[in-house]
């Protein structure tokens, strides 16, 4: 049942980077490599949830996924990686949480003095940080494989060796 | 020789512009324009910024140079466009392309036709279904999330069409597609209307600034990384504003 369940969140990623592909207009060719790719990283995201991890590494780790298949899968449809990885990792943005930090900001710009704000201020500080690190975290994974495996800095890397 | 020059000039900053304008990060036009330079057998220098180019392209000798500014348009993510550049560049290298071909493949890449109106309006409604799913909502706040990511992004459409600037077409977008998921929320559809309402407004995140803003910021182009975070955050504090109108229409 579980198996289940992470297969069929793996499939609503594939189909929001799916989305995002087709609103970014990328090439024919790459669209079924984006979907798969979607889905993968959320698979390992939500697996790494199950396994109690907390959401920032999770999605640090479902990042790294697909950045890392990225680069392999762009030497063979012959497409910049980001074209794959950007709409890929899209699913992954913490949607709630930005919006529930919100709602608290407003909540305390609103109503400052009253009973119980200390408990809104500390949620609001935590959904926050969460919405910031998290998203820190989907651009490291993303972007770090990219420039790592760029054939300029890999030279450079032989030269220092 | 000079006039030679600054046809080149033309061409790059041409690619390079076409580059910027469809989502590169900085490393990437510097590294695209430099081997299509190099197979054609002079030296470059690249100012980037982020909505003007300038090039000096300089014989191999170093002699004459040609130096050229260009304005850049504003941002549309194009992803076709940014591989077709790339996959040109190699074989620009691979098959010793001249001017005039490079020229046709760019005019070529210009005029590639976006996918079909309705076929973007419904994938991206799934994608907002697939979202309010992903945070764990029914298939009725699904529904709720599509009709409003339908609705947003028409509005997003129609506003870009009528050149509208470009935060307040976002804000227009978002403050549709959270009047269509409040609907939902102040009449209490769906066990968790809230998801619907949070999510309906995704399909507008700033995901190929920000993204991009990180890649240039610990690429070294730090003053581009931050022009293109800022840009991002203002298009984030649109989405907010849309919601924030949505939730005093509804007093939620």
């Amino acid at each position: 049942m579980e198996i289940f369940d992470l297969l069929e969140k793996g499939l609503w990623a594939g189909f929001a980077a799916l989305g995002f592909a087709i609103l970014f207009n990328v090439p024919p060719r790459t669209l079924f490599a984006i979907w798969y790719l979607g889905a993968l990283g959320g698979i390992a995201k939500f697996l790494m949830l199950d396994l109690n991890l907390n959401i920032i590494l999770s999605s640090l780790i479902g990042a790294s996924v697909i950045g890392v298949l990225s680069v392999p899968l762009a030497h063979k449809i012959h497409s910049p990686p980001l074209i794959f990885s950007i709409p890929a990792v899209i699913p992954m943005v913490p949607g709630v949480l930005a919006y529930r930090m919100m709602l608290g900001l407003m909540k305390i710009s609103t109503h400052a003095g009253d009973a119980g704000m200390d408990g809104v201020l500390v949620d609001t500080i935590q959904n926050g940080m969460k919405t910031i690190f998290i998203l820190l975290s989907l651009a490291v994974g993303v972007a770090v494989p990219m420039l790592v495996t760029r054939k300029e800095s890999a030279k450079r890397i032989r030269l220092m060796l | 020789m000079k006039k030679e020059l600054a046809k080149i000039a033309d061409v790059l900053l041409e690619a390079g512009a076409m580059l910027m304008e469809s989502g590169a990060n900085t490393g990437r036009i510097r590294v695209t324009v430099n081997r299509i330079v190099h197979s054609l057998g002079y030296q470059v220098e690249l100012l980037i910024t982020h909505r003007a180019l300038m090039v000096s392209v300089i014989d191999d000798k170093g002699k004459f140079y040609s130096s050229k500014l260009k304005r850049t348009q504003p941002h549309g993510v194009n992803f076709k466009v940014l591989s077709g550049i790339s996959r040109m560049s190699w074989r620009v290298q691979d098959e010793d392309w001249d001017l005039d071909q490079i020229k046709q493949e760019l005019a070529r890449l210009k005029s590639l036709p976006h996918y079909p109106r309705w076929q973007v309006l419904l994938l991206v409604s799934l994608s907002g279904a697939a979202f309010c799913r992903l945070f764990g909502g029914g298939w009725v706040e699904m529904l709720v999330a599509f009709i409003a990511t339908f609705a947003g992004l028409f509005v997003r459409q129609e506003a870009i069409k009528k050149n509208f600037n470009s935060y307040i077409s976002v804000f227009l977008a978002s403050t549709v597609a959270s009047l269509f998921s409040g609907l939902a929320v102040k009449l209490g559809i769906g066990a968790h209307p809230e998801l619907a309402f949070a999510t309906s407004v995704l399909f507008l995140v700033p995901g190929v600034p920000l993204i991009n803003s990180f890649t240039d910021l610990i690429d070294g182009n730090i003053s581009i990384g931050i022009v293109r975070g800022t840009n991002g955050l203002l298009v984030a504090f649109s989405i907010a504003l849309g919601l924030l109108a949505a939730m005093v229409v509804f007093k939620i």
